[in-house]
């Protein structure tokens, strides 16, 4: 009982938010004379036989898991308040990186692919590390500087593949960098098929799977359950008063942006390391802005985050066969788009609901009025206690910054 | 929408029984757990400058939100002009000609004189700002009550002084007659007050009726017509400032009764636990806040300081918390040098604090309470074990810290916002009692809290100053200072100006050292 009443908030929004999404896309369509509904069964469907059916289940996972790295990665900053934006620059800036390293050298397996994985992650977090330097030191807000350094990135990264780390023959229609040795790669999950004697599809399950379960277990259990998690919270919901409880908020801001971008040199891992073989021109783009949105609906909690995850990789999937039953793919940009910013307004619809609660709770046990001085504690109504509070974080923040 | 009184008159010259511009009857206004003003009284006749005195969190505030029309009272009657009026909004205030000086000015600073005080009423023409008609009623209005205002000056580029006038004519610009001014001097130098005190009077010769609010009880009675003096959320009488003195009415704003004798058996122990050798903290402009201040705390030691709000206290507990840095000077604690010690580390070794702002460096609102226990002690037990955090132990301890210390909650998993002031401020006292501090640092420990949870607090207080902390106690509430202080020394402008025999001294005394009308040669 009490479990679900905890829980109640925490799910609410984000189910209200796609339940609103399907509802407004729903009507987009409509208004666009396509039938939703069909559009709907389309998305659902997965195929006739099991071999297809695990198939559609593969591409969902294998989308689900850099979505999901994205989203923990802009996650860990969200929770200290900090928007890591730049989640897209240091993963492609990383990925190129470890591509690259990958190709050069020849290491047995394992070691291999761990040289691989570690050089993204140094490369991802010295990248976020900038933001966070910058922060710390000239003040200059990490929105700003992430976005910034994401074109940076971006650029080194197309010069780095066109030029030094360019391994395809000249002229080919696709440049990218020498393949990795077959000792740098991530095997494959397909057995687990087999294993539970389900239908074996063609495509192969992503063996980057298990590590981003490892992954979201450990962030889960450094941001609820040590102190460093505790000092990471309290500085995202009040600067001020972590810091007179002893946090030292610049320290703060150069570890979780370290982390932070950590994470996100895991992005492209499951592509480079399971089926690319290489950082190519076409590279999968964009993750690390799905990412923001995936943290989003997930309510910054590795649970909620694979929920996601996975939700957004299902829409994903629909898109091959929604062009082919000739219906607009938009559609899925649309249902996506839509899923932000419902979660936004209900993610603060279901915080109102929660203060209300709280509210009630103390109302039956509450204390009697007695007379006393008002003026300042306990006289601000909620609302208006929350508006100076949002405004004393942004002086923090920048405080903290300067 | 307001149903207001009639349009203003000219005003001021009825003479006699002159009418009032605004009367009060039987204003209550509650919160939850509180009532912040109780039965308030006020008669304020056209054309005078009336004051509002009272201790810091005696209700002033509230009362002027209430007049203002930012909340709506509870029972009572707003009287304009001996109409009854009702306000919903500050808007309607405004259209009944009530307009409000706030303490901290509301200008966009990179906007002209003229662009601010129009802002929200601008004159148009087509749909373009009519910036020749604006120019010309700020003109008029800065010649009629002398202010000196250039429109076309940046506001950015103004002084204080110059800023309020321009929050002035601001309020004058949208046909105010009764101007409250909250706290107006707070943030003026002498001049500058001189300077305000004088277009005060222009506006009172003008027939405007000016609401005055401050603490400062020697301003007060230079530029006065009548004071009606707060205390507790109530109103507690009217004083005219020719014949009353300053002491008069500190002792109507402090109550004459004084804290339950106490035992006074001093538990002071020879150790001292802290020892601020020629502390000095500067502002970005290298201004001294704390400037050269020297004190000792010893074991089971109170030492107030006293002192109006804004002279150094904040800056000073901030030091010692290694919140803000020292320019100059040492803190020791228990014979070591912490001067450069971290926030964390400061704690580790003993520091207990409870801030005077608990929304701001106490709690997380948003947090659950056995959340908000782990605050500040991150770095032991129960809480915590090793880099885990023992969510168990958290719980637990909260419990009985809600038990021991009579904190009114459903139980650790309430969200910290939902409870009451008092209930805050008894589970912040309580967790940092629970660390055993060797030195408490407590700001305003009992403000914003009802008179129960009061008693509660000073009580515990006493209870830990017998078993041998050392308490630094800063207050506005004198009787708390007073009642509970081994070592009471007054601050003023940064320095330690007056040390005083808490067992001698009066609160008229106090507060007379406290606004540097007295001097030291004159007591302790």
């Amino acid at each position: 009982m009490s479990a679900l009443r905890r829980l109640g908030p925490t799910l609410l929004a984000p189910v209200l938010a796609v339940v609103a999404a399907i509802i407004i896309s729903g009507l987009v369509m409509a208004a666009l004379q396509v039938n939703p509904f069909d559009v709907y069964a389309v998305m659902v469907d997965f195929g006739d036989t099991p071999a297809q059916q695990m198939t559609a289940i593969v591409v969902i996972l294998n989308r689900a898991v850099p979505l999901f790295l994205a989203g923990l990665a802009v996650a860990v900053a969200f929770r200290m308040g900090l928007f890591n934006i730049g989640v897209e620059g240091q993963y492609r800036l990383a990925t190129i990186m470890a591509a690259a390293i990958g190709a050069a050298v020849a290491l047995p397996g394992p070691l291999h692919v761990l040289l691989i994985v570690v050089v993204a992650m140094a490369v991802a977090a010295i990248w976020a590390g900038i933001v966070a330097v910058l922060k710390v030191t000239r003040g200059v807000s990490e929105v700003i500087s992430s976005i910034m350094l994401n074109f940076i990135a971006l650029g080194i990264a197309s010069y780095l593949l066109t030029g030094p780390f360019r391994g395809s023959p000249e002229g080919a229609s696709i440049i990218s960098t020498a393949e990795i040795a077959e000792s740098g790669w991530m095997p494959s999950l397909n057995w687990v098929f087999d294993a539970l004697g389900l239908a074996n599809p063609p495509r192969q399950l992503s063996g980057f799977l298990l590590v981003a379960i490892v992954v979201g277990i450990v962030i889960s259990v450094l941001l609820d359950r040590t102190r460093f998690g505790f000092d990471l919270k309290a500085t995202g919901l009040s600067p001020s008063a972590a810091r007179a409880s002893g946090v030292d908020s610049r320290g703060m801001v150069i570890k979780t942006m370290l982390i932070s971008g950590a994470v996100a040199g895991l992005i492209g891992m499951p592509d480079l390391l399971g089926s690319t073989h290489s950082y190519t021109t076409d590279f999968t783009a964009g993750l690390g802005f799905l990412g923001i949105a995936v943290a989003l609906l997930g309510r910054n909690n590795p649970v909620g985050i694979a929920f996601a995850a996975l939700l957004f990789a299902f829409l994903d999937r629909a898109l091959v066969p929604l062009q082919i039953a000739d219906y607009p793919a938009s559609v899925v940009t649309i249902i996506q788009g839509t899923i932000v910013l419902a979660v936004v307004i209900s993610n603060e619809v279901a915080r109102r609901i929660a203060l209300r609660s709280a509210e009630r709770g103390m109302a039956q046990n509450g204390p009697p009025p007695a007379v006393g001085d008002g003026g300042s504690g306990p006289a601000q109504p909620a609302g208006a206690g929350r508006a100076t509070g949002a405004g004393q974080h942004t002086d923090e923040r920048q405080e903290a910054g300067a | 929408m307001a149903t207001a009184g009639e349009p203003p008159s000219s005003g001021g010259a009825d003479g006699g029984a002159a009418p009032l511009a605004v009367e009060l009857r039987g204003i209550t206004k509650r919160f939850p757990g509180v009532v912040a003003n109780k039965d308030i009284e006020l008669r304020v006749r056209r054309g005078e400058v009336h004051a509002i005195v009272g201790e810091n969190g005696a209700g002033k505030s509230t009362l002027m939100k209430t007049l203002y029309g930012m909340h709506r009272p509870d029972e009572g009657q707003i009287l304009l002009h001996g109409r009854e009026a009702h306000f919903r909004s500050p808007a309607d205030a405004i259209t009944a000609g009530i307009g409000m000086v706030h303490q901290h000015f509301m200008l966009a600073d990179n906007f002209t004189v003229l662009e601010n005080i129009v802002l929200g009423s601008e004159p148009t023409r087509g749909a373009r700002l009519d910036r020749d008609e604006a120019r010309r009623r700020i003109r008029e209005i800065s010649d009629a009550y002398s202010l000196g205002l250039d429109p076309d000056a940046m506001v950015e580029d103004l002084g204080v002084g110059d800023r309020q006038r321009v929050e002035i004519a601001k309020v004058l610009y949208r046909g105010a007659t009764t101007l409250i001014l909250d706290e107006p001097t707070a943030v003026l130098v002498p001049q500058e007050v001189d300077e305000l005190f004088g277009n005060l009077a222009e506006l009172k010769r003008e027939g405007l009726t000016v609401i005055f609010i401050s603490h400062k009880l020697d301003e007060v009675r230079k530029v006065a017509d009548s004071i009606t003096v707060i205390r507790r959320g109530t109103t507690v009488g009217t004083a005219d400032p020719r014949t009353t003195t300053t002491r008069q009415l500190a002792e109507m704003m402090v109550g004459s009764e004084l804290p339950s004798p106490e035992t006074r058996t001093s538990t002071v122990r020879p150790t001292p636990v802290l020892q601020l050798r020629e502390g000095t903290v500067t502002n970005v402009d290298g201004r001294a806040l704390v400037d050269g201040v020297s004190l000792t705390v010893r074991e089971g030691e109170v030492v107030g300081i006293a002192g109006v709000e804004g002279n150094g206290q904040a800056e000073l507990i901030e030091a010692i918390m290694g919140l803000r840095p020292l320019s100059a000077g040492s803190i020791g604690l228990g014979g070591e040098d912490i001067s450069h010690w971290s926030t964390r580390a400061r704690r580790d070794g003993g520091i207990g604090f409870i801030p005077e702002d608990r929304h701001r460096q106490g709690m997380l609102l948003d947090a659950a309470l056995w959340e908000n226990r782990i605050l500040g002690h991150q770095t032991r037990p129960p809480a915590v074990k090793g880099p885990f955090i023992d969510r168990k132990g958290a719980r637990d301890d909260t419990a009985r810290i809600m038990r021991e210390y009579d904190v009114r909650a459903p139980g650790p998993d309430t969200l910290a916002v939902a409870l009451s002031g008092g209930n805050q401020q008894k589970l912040i006292i309580g967790r940092e009692m629970s660390a055993s501090p060797r030195l408490l640092l407590a700001a305003h420990p009992t403000r914003g809290v009802d008179i129960g949870a009061q008693a509660v607090i000073w009580e515990l207080l006493k209870d830990a100053r017998a078993e041998g902390m050392g308490i630094l106690l800063v207050s506005a509430d004198l009787d708390e200072l007073i009642g509970l202080s081994d070592t009471l020394h007054v601050m003023l402008r940064g320095r330690l100006v007056a040390t005083l025999d808490p067992s001698a001294v009066t609160p008229e005394e106090l507060g007379g050292h406290m606004t540097g009308a007295r001097t030291t040669a004159g007591a302790a």
